[in-house]
């Protein structure tokens, strides 16, 4: 599957448009990361624990969102937006969207 | 009179820790940051929404994501604090936002690199707020960014 945040796809051709696509999660850390980072936020640097849980979180909503565009029997998806929101302190909401494509090589249609 | 005395040491017990650890910590990640900026001035990184240079069909552009969550130090919310009661700029916090924002995209280059690619357009950054920013009274003051890129691979020129 081809995944891009970009509105075209050089080099391929748009078959067909398969319509929106989209996947979200709120996920939190143990009570442990969260007083780890408590204690982090005196001396100043990157919060390991907070930046694991954004990783897991965009890829949680990511894989929802390419599991609807496979349903969907699309092979790419353009276009990607993330956007994040304020749930509750110390949780992260995700949200990804695209839009699902079928694309093929645009030299194929030439030949 | 003791309690005083108590709470006044841990107050610039904690302050000497965030002006000596914090102030540590964020020379080291600039000067790293510069050094892998250095390193990486080959790949181009773009805004665009088109491909600048064009695109190679094989392999196909990818989205690449990434992101840093960096945390204030207690000097810097301190300090924040008092600017906050004049307003004005909040010069300590602009370098969390900086850090995090550089930290991300070179995070996204180190994995498009590895994966083959060597450009990437459509920078997008997005801020999260994981710390609980517009809840101040919990929470921690902590700055989260997430950076997407479409990394593609540039035509040969002629």
């Amino acid at each position: 599957m081809i995944v891009t945040n970009t509105e075209t796809l050089p080099g391929y051709r748009v078959q067909a448009v398969k319509g929106l696509v989209q996947g979200n999660t709120v996920r939190s850390k143990h009570a442990g990361r969260d007083i780890a980072a408590s204690f982090k936020n005196l001396v100043g640097g990157e919060l390991k624990g907070y930046t694991e849980l954004l990783t897991e979180s965009r890829r949680q909503a990511f894989e929802r969102m390419m599991g609807q565009a496979q349903q969907l029997g699309a092979n790419a998806i353009l276009n990607v937006r993330f956007t994040t929101s304020a749930v509750t302190a110390g949780a992260a909401e995700l949200y990804a969207y695209g839009t699902a494509v079928v694309v093929e090589p645009a030299t194929a249609t030439v030949s | 009179m003791v309690e005083l005395i108590i709470n006044l040491g841990i107050f610039v017990f904690l302050l000497a820790l965030g002006f000596f650890a914090g102030t540590t910590t964020e020379r080291r990640h600039f000067r790293r940051l510069e050094e892998r900026e250095e390193e990486n001035r080959g790949f181009v990184v773009t805004q665009l929404k088109t491909f600048p240079g064009g695109s190679v069909v094989s392999p196909a552009p990818q989205i690449f994501m990434a992101e840093a969550v960096i945390a204030s130090d207690y000097l810097k919310t301190f300090l924040s604090g008092i600017r906050k009661f004049f307003g004005g700029e909040l010069k300590s916090y602009e370098s969390l936002l900086e850090r995090a924002r550089r930290e991300a995209l070179l995070r996204i280059i180190d994995q498009a690199r590895a994966a083959g690619y060597d450009t990437a357009c459509n920078l997008r950054y997005e801020t999260a707020d994981i710390g609980g920013a517009t809840n101040p009274k919990k929470g921690v003051v902590t700055v989260a960014v997430i950076a997407t890129a479409t990394a593609y691979r540039r035509k040969q020129a002629g």
